[in-house]
């Protein structure tokens, strides 16, 4: 190979690799999309469904009309909140996986408001804070954990989210259950619940909540001394302690952060939940999976605040118009969209694959190379005999 | 010995030489091109002396001559056939062996343990005792010594560096390859190696020495390889080469006086003679009392150390690396804590004080390690321009916001300034040239208009231009009454930059003079731990 081929084909090279990898995050979340929904179509069909109805139905029932929109939305809204948990923590370097648990303490702590009354507005925000102090107190303890003992953030938000379900589970059958339908917990005064924005759908205004967090934390990480320090400890924590940043203050406060917007994301699963405004004990069929879903969105907003916001409501279209897909006679069962959901996700490693093509492609050659050179060798040997 | 280019060439014609490299060419993936149609052929009973500047190409040179790097075009040959491996392992069993800077040893392994492990397939039984048998042989035969019984990391660098060599040796090569081996060694191991490596050629073997160092090629090398800019530029005998022709074929055009000095003198490098007397009699900037810190294992890394730099003056440290050095430091910036004395600053203690206070009494760090301490890669350049400044009042507005448009300014500023060539202030770190990132952590260090600069191996691996700038920067600090800490283990950097000088060994001072006061073979028995009353004899 000449030295210009050479150099043209490592510029083609190069090529392939900005526009899939690297340089254009929005283009490998868009494909990951496309791919995830092309495996839940591969699958449909081998199990008899027709992939195109059933996508027709679910992209309309998701964002067909207003109704559909506003669904999506309200189905987003919790997404983002706890999308952003797992995404401070992971700028700071961490891998925070409680935000399940986070959200469901949350949740109940904004049950909580239900014992007292407040002028309207006020008790909204005394809720919201309750439900963000929640969670953030309960994140503070695998972080304390993790820097006076060392133990992995991993595994110890993990274990919490399993204590969390069932503290939780125990307060709404024991503690603030609705002595009328023991089925519930008490629901959230009137005073206190989010308004529905458009009639007859669950989307309120806890979208506007969900939005400005998610504005704020953008500020907060890029625009602040503070998200400096969490994005700088969050890279390169021996830099940063040369910086004079302290990464244990850093780590604490990434966690607490986190923590709160898991907190108003349990929050907004209850204050903005119509028509129970509650949690129901058995299952907690509205908040259950919420922080593990907002994990996949974190993933595919690229962990930034304004990507988590699309994202969160790419899935809250998914969710939303899956109903929509079981409908009719091509009735595909809602688990599929959970296929969908778990394919986009790994298929968010795809421009890690593509990366490993030039080494792949280099170890072939290398391999082909060696082969000609060892009939190359025996030649000569024989050529010496 | 013949030394001239070849350009016919057969498989066939057998004897004579050991390797040759036909019209090696390498264009990485990214674009750059590496190597252009570099031709070499090496004989057996040969030291060559591979000679360039960082980012010559003497790293994929030595890769694709030692057959782990494929070449975009062009081959390698060798009597036995084309040479092409897919391991280093690979690579010795064809007899071509490489020492590399950083050592592929396994700490809290022997060195017996170590050449063991070389040897072993996998899933075979490991023969300890067959391996020591040999290695104490070979260590016999070559001169080599070593401790065998000791864990690596307990032994000094040089034993570490000939364990290394024991081990390639071990596997019987023809071709050993050493990247810049006398970068970690004492004056007086350095003399060792040589002769060792003289003992080798002797007796058949053909040894590239890659260095950057001139005297050491004039000094062991039969022939000299000059590489620049990926272009083999010169291939000579080294008794018909002049210091100043190899240096000028390394740089490629005549320097200025000052520059060219770096070199050629016999200094390496230009003292700045013009030192002005300093007031000694003030009070210092920097006032050390009898420090003693730990290093990292626990052990007392620096033992008990006093000293004072006075505004105005360079206070070198030299001494081989791993002797206290990055302790000393560490515990002067607020990165350890040590055990034991004290340290002021204009009279304010900082030892235990974390560094974003220490940043505050005016003390600016460059530290040893660009890449590790003082950037975040992914930063951009305006966010690592503000690292451990960030909190100061001139970048945070109300709320503790950042103020990105003053950011920005300040950055253009110390591009300016500094000559800091990049994109833009949005232009990630890791985006620019060691020298730019080297110039842009000097910037910003420069910018909290310190009252010490504690400079940290401030040059390493830049090239010839670099760190002449950045040498220069730091005398033009000391002019203006600035104190400085230069800690080198770039001796001569030391020797040419510094008012006084001390010399490290094991964590404390064997003596603190003015750099006048010593001849270089004083300076290395005292950089290898000989005391200064026996240097003396």
């Amino acid at each position: 190979m000449s030295e210009q081929s050479a150099a043209k084909q490592s510029r083609l090279l190069r090529g392939v690799h900005k526009t899939v990898t690297g340089l254009n995050p929005v283009l490998e979340s868009l494909l990951a999309g496309v791919v995830g929904l092309l495996i839940g179509a591969i699958l449909m069909y081998i199990w008899g469904f027709n992939p195109w109805q059933a996508y027709i139905a679910l992209f309309k029932g998701a964002f067909g009309d207003s109704y559909g929109w506003a669904s999506s939305i309200a189905r987003g809204t919790p997404l983002v909140l706890t999308a952003l948990t797992f995404s401070i923590c992971l700028r700071a370097g961490m891998f925070n996986i409680g935000a399940e648990g986070q959200m469901m303490i949350g949740a109940m702590a904004s049950v909580s408001i239900a014992l007292f009354t407040l002028p309207s507005g006020i008790h909204t925000i005394v809720g919201l804070l309750i439900a963000a102090s929640a969670g953030a107190i309960w994140s503070i303890v695998p972080a304390i954990l993790k820097i006076t003992r060392g133990v992995s953030e991993v595994i110890s938000t993990i274990m919490f989210n399993w204590i969390s379900r069932f503290l939780v589970i125990w307060l709404g059958v024991y503690v603030l259950v609705d002595p009328i339908r023991a089925e519930k917990t008490l629901s959230i005064p009137v005073a206190a619940r989010f308004p529905v924005i458009v009639r007859g759908t669950d989307l309120t205004a806890s979208v506007f909540m969900a939005v400005g967090v998610a504005l704020i934390i953008y500020f907060v990480l890029w625009h602040t001394t503070v998200g400096y320090e969490v994005r700088a400890a969050g890279l390169n924590p021996t830099a940063a302690r040369y910086g004079g940043i302290r990464n244990k203050r850093t780590m604490i406060l990434a966690f607490l952060l986190g923590g709160a917007t898991a907190g108003l994301a349990g929050a907004a699963l209850v204050m903005g939940l119509p028509p129970s405004y509650a949690i129901f004990s058995s299952g907690m069929p509205n908040l259950t999976n919420m922080g593990f879903d907002g994990m996949a969105v974190a993933m595919v907003g690229r962990n930034h605040p304004i990507g988590i916001l699309l994202a969160a409501l790419f899935f809250g279209g998914l969710n939303a118009g899956g109903r929509m897909m079981q409908l009719g006679s091509n009735a595909v069962p809602l688990e599929m969209v959970r296929v969908v959901m778990g394919a986009i996700v790994l298929a968010m490693s795809i421009p890690e694959l593509i990366r490993l093509f030039p080494a792949i492609k280099k170890s072939i050659e290398n391999f082909a190379g060696r082969i000609r050179d060892r009939r190359e060798r025996r030649a000569v040997k024989e050529a010496g005999e | 010995m013949t030394s001239e280019k070849l350009n016919t060439s057969t498989v066939e014609s057998n004897a004579g030489y050991f390797l040759r490299g036909e019209k090696m060419t390498k264009v990485y993936s990214d674009g750059t091109v590496a190597l252009k149609e570099a031709s070499i052929e090496i004989h057996t009973h040969e030291i060559i002396g591979l000679l360039g500047e960082n980012g010559a190409g003497k790293t994929t040179f030595t890769k694709i001559l030692s057959g782990l790097l494929p070449p975009t075009s062009g081959r390698v040959l060798s009597p036995k056939g084309p040479v092409r491996f897919s391991s280093p392992r690979e690579a010795l069993d064809f007899g071509i062996g490489m020492v590399h800077q950083h050592f592929a040893l396994v700490g809290t392994f022997t060195a017996t343990q170590n050449v063991a492990l070389s040897h072993e397939r996998p899933f075979t039984r490991v023969q300890l005792a067959r391996a020591e048998e040999s290695l104490k042989a070979l260590m016999e035969e070559s001169g080599l010594h070593v401790p065998l019984d000791v864990p690596i990391e307990k032994l000094a660098v040089g034993e570490q560096q000939r364990v290394e060599i024991l081990k390639v040796l071990s596997r019987d090569v023809d071709l050993l390859i050493l990247d810049e081996p006398t970068s970690v060694l004492t004056p007086l191991e350095v003399d060792e190696l040589f002769t060792l490596l003289d003992r080798l050629r002797s007796e058949g073997k053909s040894i590239i020495l890659i260095t950057h160092k001139l005297k050491e090629v004039q000094s062991v090398t039969d022939r000299v390889v000059v590489l620049r800019h990926g272009q083999l530029v010169g291939d000579v005998p080294t008794e018909q080469a002049t210091t100043e022709q190899l240096a000028q074929l390394m740089v490629g055009q005549a320097l200025d006086q000052d520059a060219g000095a770096v070199e050629l003198s016999d200094q390496e490098l230009p003292v700045h003679k013009e030192r002005k007397p300093v007031d000694r009699t003030a009070n210092s900037v920097l006032h050390v009392e009898s420090l003693t810190s730990r290093s990292n294992t626990g052990d007392i890394a620096i033992e008990n150390l006093s000293f004072d730099v006075f505004g105005g003056e360079i206070f070198g440290i030299a001494g081989v690396e791993g002797n206290g050095q990055t302790e000393l430091v560490e515990s002067l910036t607020g990165l350890r804590v040590p055990i034991q004395g004290s340290a002021t600053i204009n009279g304010t203690n900082i030892l235990g004080v974390d560094p974003r206070h220490i940043y505050k009494l005016g003390v600016a760090h460059i530290p040893e390690d660009r890449w590790e301490l003082g950037l975040v890669l992914p930063f951009t350049l305006a966010e690592n321009a503000i690292l451990g400044v960030h909190q100061w009042e001139e970048f945070k507005g109300p709320l503790s916001f950042l103020r990105w448009g003053k950011i920005n300014t300040h950055v253009r500023a110390l591009m300016d300034r500094f000559e800091i060539r990049a994109a833009g202030p949005s232009a990630p770190a890791k985006s620019l040239s060691g020298g730019n990132q080297q110039k842009l952590i000097v910037g910003r260090e420069l910018a909290k208009d310190p009252a010490i600069i504690v400079a940290s191996q401030p040059t390493r691996g830049l090239d010839i231009g670099a760190a002449k700038y950045i040498r220069d920067l730091l005398v033009e600090m000391r002019d203006m009454g600035r104190a400085i800490l230069l800690v080198s283990a770039d001796l001569d950097e030391v020797l040419a930059l510094a008012d006084r000088i001390a010399i490290m060994y094991e964590g404390r001072f064997m003596t603190v003079c003015s750099p006048d006061d010593l001849n270089r073979e004083q300076i290395g028995l005292l950089m290898g731990g000989v005391e200064r009353e026996e240097a003396r004899v």
